[in-house]
């Protein structure tokens, strides 16, 4: 009799469990909380993957010939030269820019550094755009930072899992929005992710654009800085077709970073901090 | 009991692995490693059993994925615990079948639950973002179907694999098929 109704009562009991479950979670500090824990047990395990992962990829890498690597050390060196002195001139410039707006009467443009950044693990889930990077709490990482590389934007970060590693979402993800303005012009605009895009290079939508808005394609889209999140100025991407809407116009853009492939980021940190 | 942790540990495995498959070329799909596992042991495990994998692989899934949209998570945790049970109780429905040997129908089940799940969550996304639409195109399909078929493909060998592993742990998920089934 037991026996034939254990079947029930296991089933009553997973399903009293399940009620809870879901209630305990309904509060979301509590479901945070079960979050960064669980997420602090898979980290180190996602950080020796890629590891792995690198080191396979740096075994094909070192089928190069001698002749080729010292080519390539030179291209570098020469390379990392033209970088320095460039940023050396752009601070210099920085200051100059700070000092004339701050004569203008203007809020001065805050400074930041940038802190670099290794990509651990990538979402594999299906709708989601996140990637898991190897800075946390300990290097300063805080939600809401600006992600980028040197060709541009590629996300914030969202969720500080441990003291170091943190959660960053993609700007193809639909649900990370920035303020952005077009080349060339005084058109301003939010750029967020489109839901169904193709297997290949995820698009981005710019909207909210005015109705008259001349906009063409090849044009680039950058932060606009409003907000606070994003630094003014990082290109996003470049407009591949631009249409107008019966109360606004709508520009699809292809990101200026190619989000599938890159391994190491900058994680933009305020001066002040 | 060995083979119930050693399935529990499987899971967690096939979360870390599949983090790092990206996404499939052409359909932009997933291989969602972790929930073929999570319905093989919804067929091998008893009741009990079936319960505590889709636990496990519904709170992992939720505490890896789920996302804050403003103060509120866009999916609750917890979520994907419902949606696995209730998966995973339909997969248990054809365990009487697995027992007696037959794994091809349960290959096919696999690959439709997955899509299911996939499915599942695309409208939960639709419903909570806003605005509130849901585009259904080719693209969106391929992702629901491809996973499905992914699953589809990879179920008998992985049921195969695991199976081999059940007998070396000393549990048979399969003890009645041997058995011959009378017809009249």
């Amino acid at each position: 009799m037991i026996r034939e109704r254990l079947g029930y009562i296991i089933g009553g009991i997973g399903a009293v469990l399940l009620i809870f479950t879901l209630w305990y979670f309904s509060n979301p500090r509590r479901a945070a909380h079960a979050q960064a824990g669980f997420l602090g047990i898979i980290s180190p395990f996602l950080k020796q993957g890629s590891s792995l992962q690198r080191h396979y990829a740096s075994k094909k890498e070192s089928l190069k010939t001698f002749d080729e690597l010292e080519a390539e050390v030179k291209r570098l060196r020469i390379a990392n030269k033209e970088l320095s002195a460039t940023n050396q001139a752009l601070r210099g410039m920085e200051a100059e820019n700070n000092r004339l707006r701050g004569a203008l009467g203007y809020r001065e443009r805050a400074a930041f550094q940038l802190m670099p950044a290794r990509i651990i693990a990538r979402d594999s889930s299906t709708w989601y755009q996140k990637i898991t990077i190897d800075r946390g709490s300990e290097e300063l990482i805080e939600p809401d930072q600006a992600v980028l590389t040197e060709s541009g934007l590629v996300g914030k970060t969202t969720n500080v899992i441990s003291a170091h590693s943190a959660q960053v979402i993609l700007i193809t993800d639909e649900n990370c929005r920035i303020s952005a303005t077009v080349e060339g012009t005084s058109e301003q605009g939010i750029v967020k992710g489109e839901r169904a895009t193709g297997a290949g290079i995820p698009t981005l939508g710019l909207g909210f654009l005015r109705k008259q808005a001349k906009l063409r394609p090849g044009m680039i889209v950058y932060t606009s800085g409003v907000g606070g999140v994003f630094p003014y100025g990082v290109p996003i991407g470049t407009i591949e077709e631009f249409r107008m809407r019966e109360l606004d116009s709508y520009a699809t853009i292809k990101p200026a970073v190619d989000l599938s492939t890159i391994e190491d980021v900058f994680v933009v940190i305020s001066d002040t901090k | 009991m060995i083979f119930f942790l050693l399935l529990l540990l499987l899971q967690f495995v096939a979360l870390i692995v599949q983090h790092h498959i990206p996404q499939l070329p052409m359909i932009g799909c997933r291989v969602l490693l972790m929930q073929i596992i999570m319905l093989y042991a919804a067929i091998a495990l008893p009741l009990p059993g079936m319960l505590v994998a889709t636990f496990l692989g519904g709170f992992m899934w939720d505490a890896l994925h789920s996302q804050m949209a403003g103060e509120a998570y866009e999916i609750s945790l917890g979520w994907s615990i419902a949606l696995y049970t209730v998966l995973g109780a339909i997969m248990a429905g054809f365990r009487p079948m697995f027992r007696r040997g037959r794994w091809e129908i349960h290959c096919l089940l696999t690959g439709f639950l997955v899509c299911l799940m996939v499915l599942a969550e695309y409208v939960v996304i639709s419903i909570r973002r806003e605005p509130v639409q849901f585009i259904f195109n080719r693209d969106v399909a391929w992702r629901i179907g491809g996973a499905g078929l992914i699953a589809t493909l990879l179920s008998p060998l992985v049921f195969f694999v695991l199976n081999y592993v059940a007998v070396l742990t000393g549990y048979d998920p399969q003890p009645e098929r041997h058995t011959k089934t009378k017809r009249r």
